[in-house]
């Protein structure tokens, strides 16, 4: 297929007005009698509230409201999924980040001073911040009444224990398929907690108007999910309730979901008429929003001599936080997921979604896959060398594909994309020359990791597109997909020039969304934009020639079937001197004595994964739409002898993406992709200390790379196998970048120095400490 | 107890009533209504609020309000002229380093800072300018290629 701007470097809509800093952002927004809060967090993680004095707070300067969470439990509990969530403490605390009481001022700073006013008495109780300890028998619970939750049918608490879900998936017979190995391999791997770390912290607006509208703006991905469960809580109808998303500085995962909208909510609901502003700090944004990962997973990998897999079972124990809602699915995504890239024909994977006193779990980058296939990818290795077997031929025994099934059952065909292709480019990249023999400063190493991504999301995630013609031919596009950085807009643009054939520049793209005239989205998650709302643009686009075509049928009197559409004319296909000009048509056709036949174009399309289903509580499997996407990535590291620091001179990525829209955007994509995780490998952790206070909650602590610690060159490749369902054949590539480098570099650390790592980040401190170990000065 | 700064944003003269705890970020973006100086951090780590004061690129979060009491300062604000805009800009555009956006204007702002002062800083000196600056999207390759391709527009100017 020859096409005309899918595919070249059209600069996206959205530069110049963020170069310039003219973007607004939601801590850019100023509204009359706008007020601002500030919300106090509590001193323990587990305690039950014996008191909170307000009455100092109250006589503070510019305060005009104090508030406690106080039988806020009852009318306000709120959650997408499991409805354990409260927007503010009531009766207890059960994280160091829960909101505990709130200052409503005239400005920021006086909020903030009227907080240190709050007197707060607590009976503190147990804290737990792994799963594995608030699983023990005995353990005080979390969620007192857990099981009265309203929760999706199949999942849910189990009442009296600090499981909020238990999710199993069986294919075939795991014990059989162990019994039938000749090898096997386990280990515990351990993916610790995480910040999204988005350079724009979180931030609300809520404003309770008087008339019974509730207008909200918020740094977020999901304004229907926010509508929606707004509108339940407050007893609205979802029509009055409006929710505006301004642009978005960075996701990565935890602005999915409703996080801080419904506490803020609650905040303002005390003050009709008044906007209220919150933003978070960054310490805020750390314990207060949802952080990511938190997982421990079991994994054991059965194989023949041959190198045939022939079982996998998979435990995880994810230590969702205080709250259970948006770590749901990211749990259940890392049991399904932890195959990997493999066919294993016997699986029996589970988890183990647990309370725990620390921030609430989200969405991060990935959702289950950069955990579960850290473990998949670790333990292949090491299932290779105890086979001594070639690392890339066990894997090339096993890889997913075409007539081959996945652990949720689906059945795979060419236009999934080919991991082999993708393997070939990697390989050929970095293993196909000689690895630097080690020198007296450093140890050289090269590791490898295949990766999968599913499309994890609901039955319900459609996207739309709203598509207008201007009388000049122009175009207008309105979409419910988050602009988070990601360049979906871009993606949108293009779809539609190349569908409608136009110039880019003719068609413009919404900015901000608003639920009173975007188009209905469930959310902008999962890798799904460019595939989905690509597809709904595509087929608005389709819809507005199609109206163009019958119009013109009537205006130059022959069959619509026979018409033909090049942007600027819809003429006779048979001969192309009959025709009419594309700007007569947009308002309908109107003739000369002022009669307008036709319809106004303008056209409204959606588009969804086809069957795809929740998952049948007997096996856990069920379709993914089967929307699969494969790929390769490459580390070549250098470790310092003296130090354990360990350098990433280069990494290498390829993916079977379909198409390439915008190929700087993409790559693009996978260049940030690649640091987010090379971070998490080597230095990213939140850390808790055992009464479940954050140590970290600091960029200048939480360490994530700069431009000195990102790889010294990144490849970057795509394979274009076309799929079906995105237009032109287009996948999605989010968060796929982010699975790899993680076992990819614990990998090359195994192949330079012998040594395994089953846990990140593996820091400096750790590396050296494993080299001393292993021998006397860190010899090999 | 307020006092009066006066100090000149973007060549305009201000006189500010302060408290005494503001920095110059909230002057500028609360008090001016400047809001392309971005706030993502408390702790002087990210970059995004970069702006010049006295010709030095400095972190407007960390400056005192009263500190920039007479100081002649320069946000992103000023750097396009009208529709025109500044090669750092276009140069951050054309390589593809503007995702989120959120922490351009500070990394524009940075780049200033050090062009206008060394306009044949080395690549080393590049990144030592960049390594105050955090982004969570692009992993650095596309900012520090604009950032050599703005210096081969400068130049060129």
């Amino acid at each position: 297929m020859s096409l005309k701007y899918v595919g070249k470097n059209i600069t996206r809509p959205d530069a110049v007005q963020k170069a310039t800093g003219k973007a607004r952002f939601l801590a850019d927004i100023k509204l009359p009698g706008m007020l601002y809060a500030a919300i106090l967090r509590p001193g323990h993680a587990h305690a039950r509230i014996v008191s909170i004095d307000t009455s100092e707070a109250e006589k503070c300067e510019g305060v005009v409201k104090v508030i406690t969470g106080k039988g806020c439990s009852q009318k306000y509990r709120y959650g997408d999924n499991i409805r354990d969530f409260v927007p503010m403490a009531d009766e207890k605390v059960r994280y160091i980040g829960e909101p505990l009481a709130a200052v409503i001022a005239k400005n920021p700073h006086q909020a903030k001073e009227a907080l240190k006013k709050i007197t707060v008495q607590v009976h503190p109780l147990p804290v737990y911040t792994q799963a594995t300890d608030a699983l023990a028998d005995g353990a005080t619970l979390i969620h007192e009444a857990s099981g009265d939750y309203w929760h999706l049918p199949g999942v849910g608490p189990k009442p009296g224990t600090n499981i909020a879900t238990h999710y199993r998936l069986k294919k075939g017979d795991a014990a059989k398929g162990f019994a039938e190995s000749d090898v096997v391999v386990e280990a515990e791997f351990k993916y610790p907690f995480g910040s999204c770390a988005a350079i724009e912290p979180h931030g609300s607006i809520v404003w309770f108007h008087e008339d019974g509208m509730i207008e909200i703006w918020s740094s977020s991905i999901c304004p229907f999910i926010i509508r929606e469960e707004v509108a339940r809580v407050y007893d609205r109808p979802e029509s009055d309730v409006r929710v505006h998303i301004p642009e978005v500085g960075g996701c990565f995962g935890y602005k999915s979901d409703i996080t801080v909208e419904q506490t803020v909510a609650y905040i303002a609901s005390f003050v009709p008429g008044h906007p209220v502003k919150w933003v978070a700090t960054r310490k805020e944004d750390f314990t207060s929003t949802l952080l990511g990962h938190g997982m421990v997973i079991r994994m054991k990998i059965g194989a023949k001599k041959d190198g045939k897999l022939m079982a996998l079972a998979t435990t995880v124990y994810h230590s969702t936080g205080a709250y259970a809602d948006t770590g749901l699915h990211v749990s259940i995504a890392a049991a399904h997921n932890s195959t990997g890239a493999y066919e294993y024909p016997n699986c029996d994977l589970e988890t183990f979604l647990t309370y725990t006193n620390t921030p609430p779990i989200g969405a991060w980058r990935g959702y289950g896959h950069p955990e579960a296939q850290f473990a998949q990818e670790r333990l292949i290795e090491i299932l290779a060398r105890k086979l001594g077997m070639d690392r890339f031929a066990l894997r090339e025994k096993n890889y997913l594909g075409p007539g081959k099934i996945t652990s949720l059952g689906e059945h795979l065909w060419e236009t999934n994309g080919s991991i082999q292709k993708c393997v070939d480019v990697v390989k050929r990249t970095v293993f196909d020359k000689p690895r630097p023999p080690e020198d007296p400063e450093y140890y050289y190493g090269r590791g490898f990791a295949a990766i999968m991504k599913s499309p994890k999301g609901a039955p319900f995630s459609s996207k739309g597109a709203y598509l207008k013609f201007n009388a000049d031919g122009s175009v207008v596009i309105n979409c419910g997909g988050a602009e988070v950085g990601q360049g979906l807009r871009n993606v949108v643009r293009l779809v539609a020039a190349e569908t409608l054939k136009m110039p880019p520049e003719r068609i413009h793209v919404y900015t901000e969304i608003d639920t009173q005239f975007s188009p209905w989205e469930w959310q902008t998650i999962g890798s799904m934009f460019t595939k989905q709302g690509g597809r709904a643009v595509w087929r608005a686009c389709l819809k507005a020639i199609a109206q163009m075509k019958q119009t013109a049928s009537q205006v130059l009197r022959c069959d619509v079937d026979l018409l033909d559409y090049d942007g600027e004319y819809v003429f006779l296909a048979s001969d192309p001197s009959v025709k009419v000009e594309v700007t007569k048509l947009v308002r309908g056709y109107m003739y000369e004595n002022g009669m307008v036949v036709g319809e106004v174009v303008q056209a409204c399309a959606d588009a969804r994964l086809p069957r795809y289903s929740g998952f049948d509580p007997a096996t856990g499997q069920g379709s993914m739409g089967v929307s699969y996407t494969f790929g390769a990535q490459a580390a070549e590291i250098r470790i310092e002898k003296k130090t354990g620091k360990i350098i990433v001179d280069h990494f290498a990525s390829c993916f079977d993406v379909g198409r390439v829209i915008q190929p700087q955007q993409i790559r693009g994509q996978v260049t940030g992709g690649v640091v987010m995780t090379v971070g998490a490998a080597l230095c990213e952790e939140v850390r808790f200390d055992q009464d479940g206070k954050c140590v970290n909650p600091l960029f200048r602590k939480y360490r994530f790379p700069t431009i000195k610690d990102a790889p010294k060159k990144q490849t970057v490749d795509f394979v274009e196998t076309p799929g079906v369902i995105g237009p032109y054949g287009a996948r999605g590539i989010g968060e796929h970048p982010v699975i790899g480098p993680p076992p990819a570099i614990l990998n090359a650390i195994h192949d330079a120095t012998g040594i395994d790592f089953f846990e990140i980040p593996v820091t400096p401190e750790k590396m050296k400490k494993a080299l001393d170990e292993k021998g006397s000065g860190g010899e090999k | 107890m307020a006092e009066k700064i006066t100090l000149t944003v973007n060549q305009v003269p201000y006189t500010i009533e302060i408290e005494g705890w503001e920095h110059l970020i909230d002057v500028l973006r609360d008090e001016i209504g400047l809001t392309g100086t971005k706030r993502g951090c408390d702790d002087l780590s990210c970059g995004a609020c970069t702006v010049l004061m006295n010709g030095e690129a400095v972190k407007s979060c960390q400056v005192l309000a009263k500190r920039a009491s007479g100081a002649d300062v320069v946000t992103i604000e000023a750097l396009a002229q009208g529709t025109k805009l500044h090669p750092i800009q276009e140069a951050l555009i054309e390589s593809g380093a503007v995702q989120c956006g959120f922490c351009i204007p500070g990394i524009v702002m940075g780049l200033h800072g050090l062009f206008r002062k060394k306009l044949d800083a080395t690549e080393a000196e590049i990144a030592d300018t960049l390594e105050n600056h955090l982004c969570r999207c692009t992993g650095y390759e596309a900012i520090f290629e604009g950032a050599k391709l703005a210096q081969k527009k400068l130049k060129a100017r």
